[in-house]
């Protein structure tokens, strides 16, 4: 009796005994993969080319504004920008604007028949510029710092505005506080300079716009 | 209920899509650089202004997050992170211990250029026209291009669309001439106030041929000079023959 009790408490023991080292011959080869895994990517550099690095020249965004159209109001101006950084001084950018004339003065004092119809007193404008950034940064406090630039553009376009697409020349300056490395917000202020017939004689015009705005560089 | 199912579904794909991402994140090794100079300047920004705030030492090695024209974003082991310039940069060495190359810039790479953007400003008749273009390099001497313009003058506004050949002869040359051949429309749409005594808009078909000289400027800027000679097949009697000089900018890829 006690043998059989003795042999199977021995039996017991042994399974388990087996089991265990069994359990270990599989444990090891997982324990050493961990320890691989953790090696590996210090074995595994990648090397730098053009491709895979992540380059940020691109700079895609809005506007909103209000532009001030030289013997009509001034409006609210909404837009987009694109800009491509050519160096770190100089970008060249593409914008595009909307806004809607209200009336001269004269149409409001007269009450007589207007210069424009309402298709006529929609403003939409273009313009291909060169621009030249001053970096530098702010220092909101002492450990909060935002790098920041200064830029002045020179371009032309066109405007579609009184029936016609004038030629534009577009002078500007604005501020571009980088939030992060590729969120950034912007003041800005444009003249949009064309000559008009509009209320008579020909002339050129100061249109004068000025407004915020938000870019990602991609 | 089919309310409820619309969200699961949206929260279905959320998840799926930030799984995807993270593990793409996952994937993802920065590449390493060993620098072998005796040290590293980090600059607080993207530019050569930015004030250097960290020195990093010969034998660290450094991870490349991104790159903004010529700047390159840097992190330390440590975890500092860094701009450095782009010259600094080639000093270092690979994994491989051979040099860092970045290959942009160089001439070599704008011979092997696939498209190339860019806009241009000149006089149409005398009046300041712009243009935008896109051309797709198809051998090394020949591209096709396409591009649109606009013409404002005093009586009239042109507009015009080209399809067009563009003939290189000399690639190999920094400064090289070519020829183009084109196809188009032209529409022209006289001031709203010559709309008034009977002026319309007309369309017509345009042929046109231009001689130009580009130049290679640096990294992958392009800058060339075009003279082109538009000939609008009217319906009136004679056809109208319109001469442009324009200049222009162009990033190549």
């Amino acid at each position: 009796m006690e043998t059989r009790i003795r042999s199977v408490f021995l039996g017991t023991v042994l399974f388990a005994l087996a089991n265990t080292g069994y359990a270990q011959q599989q444990d090891e080869p997982q324990a050493q993969n961990q320890t691989q895994s953790v090696i590996e990517p210090e074995l595994q550099r990648r090397d730098i080319n053009e491709s895979n690095i992540d380059s940020e020249n691109f700079e895609i965004g809005l506007f909103a504004g209000i532009l001030s159209i030289e013997d009509f109001s001034s409006d609210p101006v909404i837009g987009a920008r694109l800009a491509y950084h050519v160096s770190e001084d100089f970008f060249v950018e593409a914008s595009y604007g909307k806004s809607e004339a209200g009336r001269t003065s004269f149409e409001i004092l007269s009450g007589g028949a207007p210069f424009l119809t309402d298709e006529e007193r929609d403003y939409t404008y273009y313009n291909l510029s060169l621009g030249y950034n001053l970096n530098g940064e702010v220092f909101l406090t002492r450990n909060l710092v935002f790098n920041s630039a200064t830029y002045f553009t020179l371009g032309a376009g066109s405007t579609d505005f009184g029936g016609d697409d004038r030629f534009t020349v577009t002078i500007g300056a604005g501020y571009r506080l980088l939030l992060t490395d590729y969120f950034a917000l912007h003041i800005g202020l444009k003249d949009h300079i064309f000559n008009s017939e509009i209320i008579g004689e020909e002339k050129t015009t100061h249109n004068i716009e000025y407004g915020l705005g938000a870019t990602f560089f991609f | 209920m089919e309310v409820m199912a619309k969200w699961m579904v949206l929260i279905g794909l959320i998840a799926c899509v930030s799984t995807t991402v993270k593990t793409v994140n996952a994937e993802e090794v920065l590449p390493e650089v060993q620098i072998v100079e005796p040290y590293i300047e980090m600059h607080t920004g993207p530019a050569v202004g930015y004030p250097v705030f960290y020195v990093a030492e010969k034998d660290e090695w450094i991870s490349v997050l991104k790159r903004r024209t010529s700047w390159f974003k840097v992190r330390t082991r440590k975890g500092q992170e860094g701009w450095v310039k782009q010259d600094a940069l080639k000093l270092t060495l690979s994994s491989e211990g051979q040099p860092v190359e970045i290959a942009d810039g160089s001439f070599e790479s704008y011979q092997e250029r696939t498209f190339e953007f860019g806009a241009s400003g000149g006089s149409l008749e005398g009046v300041p026209s712009l243009s935008v273009f896109a051309s797709w390099v198809i051998t090394e001497n020949i591209a096709t291009e396409l591009s649109y313009s606009q013409a404002l003058g005093d009586f009239s506004e042109n507009r015009f669309a080209l399809l067009s050949v563009t003939h290189t002869t000399f690639p190999e040359w920094r400064f090289s001439p070519y020829f183009r051949l084109g196809l188009g429309q032209l529409q022209t749409k006289p001031r709203a106030n010559l709309v008034q005594s009977g002026e319309e808009t007309r369309t017509s078909d345009l042929l046109a041929g231009s001689i130009g000289l580009r130049y290679y400027l640096a990294q992958n800027f392009v800058v060339r000079l075009e003279y082109q000679n538009l000939l609008a097949l009217t319906e009136r009697d004679e056809n109208e023959e319109l001469e442009e000089w324009k200049l222009g900018f162009a990033v190549f890829f």
